[in-house]
């Protein structure tokens, strides 16, 4: 899907200010331009990074973003490597515009880098920009928020990336599960498991297959730590299997099969990456009866957007949080925690 | 059958196994609108593997052309790309079947039932079919009683589905649409009829559900003690092109009134649903549309304008007079242009007139539905301070700009204390910046999962045609003269004269 591009209408920046002169810049730089007079935001996004490092990459994002998602944004650097260092902020703003259909739709970015306590009482920072009516989503790209983080009050949902975290040598899976009680989470790394879960329900849509979910003998659950974990847990408790029946095993690239027996014949079902292409396939095999294969090219997973359909999610994940719980169940049987 | 225990809530669902059998298979409805379909469905993963289509035309071709003249018609429509390729590669193994032959020869049908049974046993289809009839309204009766001949109309066992999509027009008047129902009812049931029309599947028109029922500022006000007047208008900005030898037969009225409108007004004037399932959505259009009252011959001289399009310029191109169009006869009656003014016989909408225009070659295509408030009782100010000052007003755009527009009074900025009307405008892009299905797309997979609430049910047809029909008859019996409009314009003066005979006027969109 080929983004609209768009411009940069209006920036400012300075350093050591008070969250009211980066509040009168924006409103400022608004003011001044006629592209910036319209303004149909659905929710205020604070994304919250450790790094200058991270701040670009999550800008980046956020950029590729705002031309699917009309919102105002912010990106909080926590400077943690002077952690005795004066509370002080410096900011940057940027008001953008992206031409669609003849019509400018605006979208604001503000760089916060907070140093100091402040660092630790960042609801206080991000409440005056919150826009009025519309949700707060905190994205923290590469972490877990600690328990009792007060930002957390101030957000109505969580984006979280439990991959990045694992990859970090987080234990994500207990932490998104108590987080997930607290807060609605979307979790990226659950949302790029949607083709293979999509995929996989579509094979026993309609009466044909339908049988063989109710004799399901084992599932196969191939794929790195966290997506096979959180797969897995998933099948396990949508299938009602023991854990025994779920057979987790390490891979690059993320597949899964149910083998199962309905009226005398067995079943495979398989949905699959197929390696680098980039392709994926769905399969069912059935003893002496149809053996039918699609093969089709992965949807994009940029991580623009995989954020932009992240932000449409609203509610607690029902699925998500049985998946946490499944996975959970699994590593308990395999002796772990 | 017990659900899917995999099935998400916020997941699209994929369509069963079956297959999509297209009578008319050659002609440009399916390679226009139905085979882009097919492959953006496939493109998203909503088709299952083993999905399979199979073309029934007169035209001779074999399955490999079939499947190569459908993918390059998909092309030129824009389709395509790398990605579809995919696509196409696996429909082309088998996925793509064509049978040729006459409709009235029963051999057609007997070798579709041999290509469906091997395509269950190859490819898993599960003897679930969705039949399409993207054919001339005349060969619908055909089509039906070859399939019942066949035993093609009924599901092999209790899982598995045969459903029957039928493209407008639905009969010619009530009487044929009563007639067309009943060739229909003698071989499908009609939880297996599939009436389409692709407006109901445009993501602006299901949004006047939203803002009516999902809001609670709207709906109080959304009667006769507020609203004064509502104006529905489906203007195109093309002329008939080549379709002059259908449209001499159809006209506006059953072109574009007898269902695109009559589905918008019913949403509009409908009362708030139970359910928000199929049956309960329909039942409440049903009821709007029988509280639409009908029209005396006398009642129709007064509230009805025809008209047809003379030679005119539209953007800056000179256009011909419909009867100089091709396929048109120089002398044509067929109107080009309808303008009514319908009455609503319920506690919601008595004494609101409900205003409806349609035409060809007006200034710009939009699909749009206005609610007039009424004034307020007493302005507390000299009437020169309010002089800008316009009925408040909410526009519903359908197409194209989908949005909601409030045109309400502000203050103008300075000493002394003026008023005049502003707009404020909500555009549908800005705030939800998503791909939005195209309409075909997502009723072929609401058929496929066999959801019809955005489908048309029997007493909807005979609903809208009662509305229509004395009309209809009022043209026919040459009793509404026919009145003349220069194409790129906003209509005859006729029809300003219909409101103005009100009080009121026409918005101008």
């Amino acid at each position: 899907m080929a983004a609209p591009a768009s411009t940069t209408i209006g920036s400012w920046e300075s350093d050591n200010v008070t969250v009211g002169q980066v509040e009168k810049a924006l409103s400022d730089l608004r003011r001044h331009e006629q592209r910036a007079a319209v303004r149909t935001s659905v929710l205020t996004l604070v994304a919250v990074v450790r790094t200058d490092a991270e701040a670009d990459g999550a800008r980046q994002i956020i950029h590729d973003l705002g031309v699917r998602h009309p919102s105002r944004t912010l990106i909080i650097v926590t400077v943690d490597d002077e952690p005795e260092a004066a509370n002080s902020t410096d900011a940057a703003v940027w008001v953008h515009a992206i031409e669609r259909e003849g019509r400018a739709v605006c979208f604001e970015e503000v760089v916060l880098r907070v140093r100091g306590k402040a660092r630790h009482h960042l609801d206080s920072i991000v409440e005056p920009f919150a826009l009025p009516d519309v949700p707060m989503v905190v994205w923290l790209p590469a972490g877990l928020p600690s328990p009792g983080d007060p930002l957390m009050r101030a957000a109505n949902r969580v984006v979280v990336d439990s991959r990045a975290v694992a990859e970090a040598g987080g234990d994500v899976l207990i932490r998104s599960a108590a987080l997930a009680k607290r807060l609605p989470v979307v979790d990226l790394s659950w949302m790029r498991l949607e083709q293979w879960r999509s995929m996989l329900a579509g094979l026993f849509e309609g009466a044909l297959y339908r049988p063989f979910l109710e004799a399901v003998d084992r599932v196969e659950v191939c794929g790195n730590r966290g997506p096979r974990y959180l797969l897995g847990g998933w099948l396990m408790r949508r299938l009602n299997l023991p854990p025994a029946r779920v057979e987790l095993q390490r891979a690059d690239h993320v597949s899964v099969t149910i083998h199962a027996v309905s009226g005398g014949k067995t079943g495979t079902f398989t949905v699959a990456r197929l390696g680098a292409e980039r392709e994926i396939s769905s399969c069912v095999n059935i003893e002496d009866g149809p053996q039918v294969e699609q093969v089709l090219r992965m949807r994009h997973q940029w991580p623009s957007l995989a954020l932009a359909s992240a932000l449409t999610r609203f509610g607690h994940d029902e699925s998500y949080e049985e998946a946490l719980a499944g996975a959970r169940e699994l590593r308990l049987a395999e002796g772990g925690e | 059958m017990s659900d899917n225990p995999l099935a998400e809530a916020t997941v699209e669902r994929v369509a069963p196994p079956a297959v999509l059998v297209v009578f008319g298979a050659s002609g440009d409805l399916t390679s226009r609108k139905l085979m882009p379909a097919v492959e953006n469905l496939a493109l998203r993963r909503l088709l299952p593997p083993g999905f399979s289509v199979v073309g029934v035309a007169r035209t001779e071709m074999d399955d490999t052309s079939f499947c190569e003249h459908m993918q390059s018609a998909v092309q030129k429509a824009g389709g395509g790309g790398d990605e579809a390729k995919h696509v196409w590669d696996s429909f082309a193994g088998g996925g793509f079947r064509y049978v040729a032959g006459d409709y009235a020869d029963p051999e057609t049908f007997k070798r579709l039932k041999e290509v469906l049974d091997e395509l269950d046993e190859q490819r898993g289809t599960a003897q679930n079919r969705l039949i399409y009839l993207a054919t001339p309204p005349d060969t619908f009766p055909i089509v039906v009683q070859g399939l019942a001949r066949c035993g093609l109309n009924r599901p092999a066992n209790d899982d598995a589905f045969v459903r029957i999509v039928i493209e407008k027009p639905f009969g010619r008047d009530g009487r044929s649409a009563e007639k067309l129902d009943a060739i229909v009812h003698e071989a499908f049931e009609e939880p297996q009829v599939y009436r389409i029309d692709h407006y109901l599947g445009k993501e602006t028109v299901q949004n006047v559900l939203a803002l009516r029922f999902a809001n609670a500022i709207f709906e109080p006000i959304w009667n006769r003690r507020y609203v004064n007047h509502v104006q529905i208008t489906v203007a195109e900005q093309l002329g008939v092109g080549y379709r002059g030898g259908f449209y001499e037969k159809a006209g506006a009225l059953r072109d574009i009134v007898q269902n695109h409108v009559m589905q918008v007004l019913a949403l509009t004037l409908m009362e708030p649903p139970a359910t928000f399932d199929a049956g309960g959505i329909r039942d409440e259009k049903v009821k709007a549309l029988r509280a639409v009252d009908i029209m005396s011959p006398e009642e129709v001289a007064q509230n009805v304008v025809r008209a047809q399009y003379r030679a005119g310029w539209v953007q800056g191109s000179e256009v011909h007079g419909y009867r100089d169009e091709e396929g048109v006869d120089p002398h044509s009656q067929t109107e080009t242009y309808v303008a009514m003014r319908l009455k609503v016989d319920n506690w919601r909408w008595a004494g609101v007139p409900i205003y409806v225009r349609t035409g060809k070659y007006l200034p710009k295509r939009v699909t749009e539905v206005a609610m007039e408030f009424n004034r307020v009782p007493h302005l507390p100010f000299a009437m020169s301070q309010a002089e800008g000052l316009e009925p408040d007003a909410l526009v519903l755009r359908i197409q194209p700009d989908e949005g909601i527009t409030l045109r309400f009074g502000a203050k103008v900025p300075g000493q002394a204390f003026r008023v005049r009307s502003v707009s404020m405008d909500f555009f549908y892009g800005a705030a939800f910046l998503e791909e939005t299905p195209e309409a075909y797309e997502r009723l072929l997979l609401d058929a496929l999962l066999g959801d019809p609430t955005l489908f048309i049910r029997s007493d909807e047809v005979a609903q809208a045609w009662r509305i229509v029909d004395p009309v209809l008859e009022a043209f026919e019996e040459g009793d509404l003269p026919l009145a003349r409009y220069e194409a790129g314009t906003w209509g005859p003066p006729e029809a300003d004269q219909l409101l103005d005979r009100d009080g009121r006027r026409w918005r101008k969109p």
